[in-house]
């Protein structure tokens, strides 16, 4: 039994499940700071993201030392393989939160128009779900888990189609549309954080069956 | 003159060729298209009354390298020995089963073992040239022989493929046993080839050597893979991994609670099959260094 490797291993993972948390603390931050139209806990929710950089880079070098050292095979070379991506599928997820709450401010004083506040209640509740999802079903190497995602996206993906309708009739009033205009991106990152859950999953079911498939297929 | 009537024409994004980046499966010839120089069906090896191997069956494919790896005691050197007919110098082994060898039984009544193993050279771990110039070790297989034309010209080609004789050109008359240790195992593969073998048998060929050293025999042996078939039993998992098309993970059945073991073939396959994504979980246990 390799001690030492199998040790390193449990810890890359806790840290990748530990920056999962951070993810969702800076979503919930982005989702607050939009609904609330708090520029202060924007301004946070911008900040913040240094943390998950941290945390990415500190998995992005873990990786790099043990790959260089220990040269993993079979299940543990598909659980770096696999944890590698999904570091970095965290930190683009985190990224969207930055891109919510700096439009946040962009429309910060800005007419609003409250009809998109219920779909972005629920593709934020959504974006939570599934990032808690692909980082359950990564813990416990639920590929079935892993594979729900799919259908929890087609869910996001409809309010995400939803929202763009709402912002489309909207019309009339320059900054009113402006404000509309800004809210697609916002709906759009939402629908994105969704999309990288799904690539979670995706990697679960690599490390899980040693064979990589997207569950969905974009030309389709 | 642009003809108006007629349909824009339309831009096409084009198919693009596939990547893959497998190298080594990329280079190897499809399975139905490979030569086979050894089938092994149900092989047995006892010493005595005890069993050291049972139930081998294999394929070894020409050009192809072909690792073993697997504990201590699986009987991966014994499996080896086989194949040059080594055991029958050993008055208590029994061979049961059968090995064919370019579809020729090679244990049949008719075959010569001596004829065997000029066909098919062996390499083991301790280099161990003859007491002799560099020169007359890399002549004495062809002199035996009697392949003594062109001698010089035979021994200069055997030194050249086993990557030596820029280094001992000037010394041929020079004690085989002044070599390092590297060369010395570069003089034994070059002994081996001397006598224009088809196969090369290699028992751990560098667990006595520096990595440099290592590294100079798995660049030879991709080199003469070209040439050659070339089998090897290695203990270091990671070489196997480097350099075999092919690797065969053997391990030890413990029966009798315990009074008995002896090796079996466990998994044959690809080597980046065995070292991704193996079939067995023993064999996933052993790689990844949580057995044996």
């Amino acid at each position: 039994m390799r001690v030492s490797l199998q040790e390193e291993l449990d810890q890359l993972e806790a840290a990748v499940q530990e920056e999962g948390e951070l993810v969702l603390r800076a979503l919930r931050g982005a989702l607050g700071a939009l609904e609330r139209q708090d520029v202060e806990l924007a301004d946070e929710v911008i900040a913040f993201d240094d943390e998950v950089d941290d945390s990415y880079l500190a998995v992005e070098e873990g990786i790099q030392s043990l790959l260089a050292r220990q040269t993993p095979v079979a299940v543990d070379l598909r659980t770096v393989l696999a944890l590698l991506h999904v570091n970095l599928h965290l930190e683009r997820m985190a990224d969207y939160c930055v891109t919510v709450a700096k439009l946040t401010k962009l429309v910060a004083g800005i007419p609003h128009d409250e009809t998109l506040a219920e779909a972005f209640d629920e593709m934020g509740a959504r974006a939570e779900e599934m990032i808690r999802v692909s980082l359950d079903s990564l813990a416990s190497r639920d590929m079935e888990r892993a594979e729900s995602l799919v259908d929890l996206d087609e869910l996001i993906d409809r309010a995400n189609r939803r929202a763009v309708k709402q912002v489309i009739a909207i019309g009339g009033d320059e900054e009113r549309r402006e404000w509309g205009l800004r809210m697609i991106v916002v709906s759009r990152c939402l629908e994105r954080i969704g999309d990288h859950a799904v690539d979670i999953g995706e990697q679960t079911a690599f490390l899980v069956s040693g064979e990589f498939r997207e569950f969905t297929d974009a030309s389709h | 003159m642009v003809n108006t009537e007629a349909e824009p024409e339309l831009v096409r994004i084009g198919s693009v060729e596939k990547l893959d980046f497998s190298e080594r499966e990329r280079t190897m010839p499809p399975p139905e298209s490979r030569e086979v120089v050894f089938e092994v069906s149900d092989l047995s090896v006892r010493y005595g009354d005890s069993t050291a191997l049972s139930g081998v069956s294999i394929k070894v494919h020409k050009n192809f390298v072909t690792a073993f790896i697997g504990p201590s005691g699986c009987g991966k050197s014994t499996f080896i020995r086989c194949f040059n007919r080594m055991n029958d110098l050993i008055p208590t082994a029994v061979v049961e089963g059968r090995i064919e060898y370019h579809g020729q039984d090679l244990y049949g009544p008719r075959v010569d073992p001596v004829e065997v193993r000029k066909r098919i050279g062996m390499v083991f771990q301790k280099p161990n040239p003859f007491p002799k110039s560099i020169y007359d070790n890399v002549a004495f297989g062809p002199r035996v022989l009697g392949m003594t034309d062109n001698l010089d010209e035979q021994v200069e080609k055997a030194l050249g493929q086993a990557a030596l004789w820029d280094e001992v050109k000037d010394r041929l008359k020079a004690n085989a046993l002044g070599l390092s240790g590297g060369q010395q195992q570069r003089l034994c593969i070059a002994r081996c080839l001397a006598v224009e073998p088809d196969v090369l048998l290699m028992d751990e060929p560098a667990s006595a050597l520096d990595p440099i050293a290592t590294t100079r025999i798995e660049d030879l042996m991709h080199e003469l893979k070209r040439d050659y078939s070339i089998v090897i039993v290695t203990h270091n998992m990671q070489q196997a991994a480097r350099i075999a098309d092919m690797t065969a993970f053997f391990s030890v059945r413990v029966e009798d609670e315990g009074k008995k073991r002896h090796g079996v073939l466990v998994e044959y396959d690809t080597t980046p099959k065995i070292f991704t994504h193996p079939s067995d979980k023993r064999t996933e246990d052993y790689v990844t260094g949580r057995f044996g």
